[in-house]
């Protein structure tokens, strides 16, 4: 129902100064302009542009989530055959079923012992809100990729606004495609439509009409062919519109105003001038959370690492688009594996600096899946980041080589540690200490580039550049053998030290050779019983 | 047909070429006998290099010291990593030779071959020195392909026995030590040709004295 062309004014260029009354306005559009939709002042602010996101699945969708690609026929089958109840309501009655149960005869509102009959190896799930939410609210942070600007409308809307993000995405149609494919990416199934107000893009995203709209001043037209189910307003408000014969947000356009405020809730009538971007529509920004925690349940189980890495990498570019969207990053993070009877396995993944690639973390997660003992096959996974911190960005260096060389370092150890363990790679310092086991000691965090150099200890002595890990005893009394008799070549040089700490050492050092030419350092025990021991080699 | 032009052929390459392009300068190795017996006058730093010995303690590592303490000078920024080392490797006599201890990383565990092949891999590196068994063809091509990748001086301990087989290492050194000095014997060197040095030990100029 388009205004005749003449008549037809931007609202954004020249708001209508006509407040109150439609009625007042008589001549602009004919008698049936002057209904309900007639703008009382057009309170959108200019140039708006909200996507809707609606979610007709949420209730199966939060209940199964997607599984590895590897059991993906085997998941999807016993998704399918999902009818969920709602434990709230008596648990009687099914709220959602699987394609596999639709396609049997079972249809939401049904007893459940109906759909049982349909369908006899039914799986059936009791509905669980706070899963419902957590679906809302990763959709809500896969929409931060796209705009900073994002509403939840519980329980099954997400709202974006996405003007300031047209010209990056390459265009209204574009963006919402990307939108659609990153939705349809995670499992979900997702109606989208665009309009300059959130109201009327969530309507036509409820009533399944993917469209996409740009001038406010279509609305209207667009609008009037929606059924009036979309607005989602009380059951009986609806009823008795229907038995006005009013079906469609066209019909309720044209209905007085006054009346239609007098009759019916004042919310619908609030409704309908924010559809049509005559009210504000003020809602609460979507604040992400402050950890990432994401869960996939495992159908079948699994008990081969292998597969589960694949389960999980998914997860982790969850968590990397989480990380993003904050510009943060994490240096820790937890995996539990939850069995059916023993103990949950926690996986710590620990970074040896922060990290925010997805890659990076899941390099590090397959070296310690390969590690972990299953004690039983996983059902389900969950991934828990450690405290979020500000994420370092890089500058680019001109010079790229050295940069590149400073930071794989840490990269190296984490995988390095994450399949041999945390002990296993370390770093050398020096120690001020005469005793030659106490002159060095290991550090262990490689990124933290300032260490401390001590200066050398001792200057102008003799030192090997092996040490054993323990003195080895030698054989011989006055004249020790190691790989033949040993021929003195320097010392002794005494050690005498460590009284203080319970560590004494009295000894004299000398540097021998063996006959085939091995130069070693060796001491003489000075305390009771004595003897000789190999300490070092020259190497 | 003459020489000149066989030699043009594709499918031929002489030895002293590096597939068919020229050989590149490899790190001197402090050792102007040995500098002079190694076709890149120095360690090969495209490959991998294997040392023989049977013993710890002829000298293997100071037959290295002097190239570790290049690779920490001022304009290098690689780590040398240790991996599988047979004992520790000792912080004051390391520091004595000049060696930047910063960037020293004692690798640990079983799998020494994976690390090492990592430690190439990473790019973080300078040098990465292995000990391993290496038992198996596999492993050991494995090891050469990331040392040709990488850009740094990969060296691989092994024992003497294992000599007789064959290996795809750039260059293979057998050491035999004795009481007068260090017997080198190139026993492999691509591009280069056999030979045998012997090092005094008035040659290791850096014993682990400290300053």
């Amino acid at each position: 129902m388009p205004l005749p062309g003449k008549h037809r004014v931007p609202p954004e260029v020249s708001p209508s100064p006509v407040s109150g009354r439609s009625r007042l306005r008589p001549a602009l559009g004919g008698g049936n302009r002057s209904g309900t939709g007639e703008p009382a002042r057009s309170a959108a602010p200019a140039g708006e542009l909200w996507l809707a996101i609606h979610l007709p699945n949420y209730i199966l969708e939060s209940l199964c989530q997607p599984a590895a690609a590897a059991c993906e026929a085997a998941a999807g089958d016993a998704a399918g055959r999902v009818v969920v109840v709602d434990p709230g309501r008596g648990g009687k009655v099914v709220c959602a079923c699987g394609v596999t149960a639709t396609a049997a005869g079972v249809a939401p509102g049904m007893a459940l012992n109906s759909a049982l009959a349909l369908l006899p190896d039914a799986r059936v799930l009791a509905r669980d809100s706070r899963r419902e939410r957590t679906l809302l609210e990763t959709v809500a942070v896969l929409a931060l990729d796209f705009t900073p600007r994002v509403n939840l409308d519980p329980p099954d809307g997400v709202l974006l606004e996405v003007r300031g993000s047209l010209r990056l995405f390459g265009g209204v149609r574009q963006l919402c495609a990307r939108v659609g494919e990153r939705l349809r990416a995670r499992g979900l199934a997702p109606r989208i439509a665009l309009t300059p107000t959130r109201l009327a893009a969530l309507w036509f995203a409820r009533s399944d009409m993917e469209v996409v709209l740009r001038r406010p001043e279509a609305l209207a037209g667009r609008l009037a062919a929606l059924p009036l189910a979309c607005t989602r307003w009380p059951e009986r408000s609806l009823r008795s519109l229907a038995t006005m014969g009013v079906r469609a947000v066209g019909d309720c356009l044209r209905l007085p105003r006054d009346g239609f405020t007098r009759r019916f809730e004042p919310q619908m009538r609030l409704d309908l001038d924010r559809a049509l971007g005559h009210a504000p529509d003020p809602r609460a920004a979507f604040v992400p959370g402050e950890r990432f925690v994401a869960r996939r349940d495992l159908e079948p189980e699994l008990a081969d690492t292998a597969r589960l890495q694949r389960v999980c990498e998914p997860l982790l570019d969850e968590l990397c688009t989480f990380l993003q969207a904050r510009g943060a990053s994490v240096e820790s993070l937890e995996l539990r594996l939850l069995h059916r009877d023993a103990p949950p396995t926690r996986l710590r993944l620990r970074f040896a600096e922060q990290v925010t690639a997805a890659a990076r973390i899941a390099a590090v997660l397959r070296e310690r899946l390969a590690r972990a003992e299953l004690p039983e096959p996983v059902r389900s996974v969950r991934l828990r980041s450690g405290p979020l911190s500000e994420a370092r960005v890089q500058a680019g260096d001109l010079f790229a080589l050295d940069r590149r060389r400073a930071s794989a370092v840490p990269q190296l150890v984490e995988r390095l540690r994450a399949r041999l363990g945390e002990e296993a790679v370390h770093g050398v310092s020096l120690a001020p200490d005469h005793r030659p086991e106490s002159a060095w000691c290991r550090w262990s965090d490689p990124s933290d580039s300032n260490k401390e150099e001590c200066p050398p200890f001792f200057t102008g002595i003799l030192r090997p550049l092996w040490l054993l890990a323990e003195p080895q005893l030698l054989d011989g009394e006055e004249r020790p053998h190691y790989q033949g008799a040993l021929e003195l070549e320097e010392g002794p040089e005494r050690i005498e030290s460590g009284w203080w700490d319970g560590r004494d050492v009295r000894r004299d050092y000398y540097v021998a050779r063996t006959p085939a030419g091995v130069r070693v350092w060796i001491f003489r025990e000075r305390r009771a019983p004595g003897g000789w021991f190999l300490h070092g080699v020259f190497g | 047909m003459s020489v000149d032009d066989l030699l043009r052929h594709p499918g031929l390459w002489r030895a002293r070429e590096q597939g068919g392009a020229a050989l590149r300068p490899g790190l001197p190795t402090g050792f102007a006998l040995l500098d002079r017996c190694l076709p890149g006058a120095g360690w090969p730093l495209q490959g991998l290099v294997e040392i023989l010995a049977d013993r710890n303690g002829i000298g293997e590592l100071s037959l290295l010291m002097p190239v570790l303490a290049r690779l920490c000078g001022e304009h290098e920024d690689g780590w040398l990593a240790w991996i599988s080392p047979p004992h520790q490797p000792y912080a004051p006599a390391l520091a004595a030779c000049g060696i930047d201890l910063r960037r020293v990383l004692v690798i640990r565990g079983q799998a020494a071959e994976w690390a090492m092949e990592q430690a190439l891999r990473s790019g973080a590196c300078s040098a990465v020195l292995g000990w391993a068994a290496c038992r198996d063809r596999q492993s050991l091509r494995r090891l050469q392909l990331a040392a040709e990748q990488s850009r740094c001086l990969a060296v691989l301990f092994r024992r003497l026995r294992d000599g007789s087989e064959p290996s795809p290492a750039v260059l293979r050194i057998a050491l035999d030590g004795s009481r007068d000095g260090l017997e080198v014997r190139i026993l492999k060197s691509r591009g280069g040709r056999a030979a045998s040095v012997r090092l005094g030990w008035a040659s290791f100029a850096t014993r682990a004295i400290a300053h």
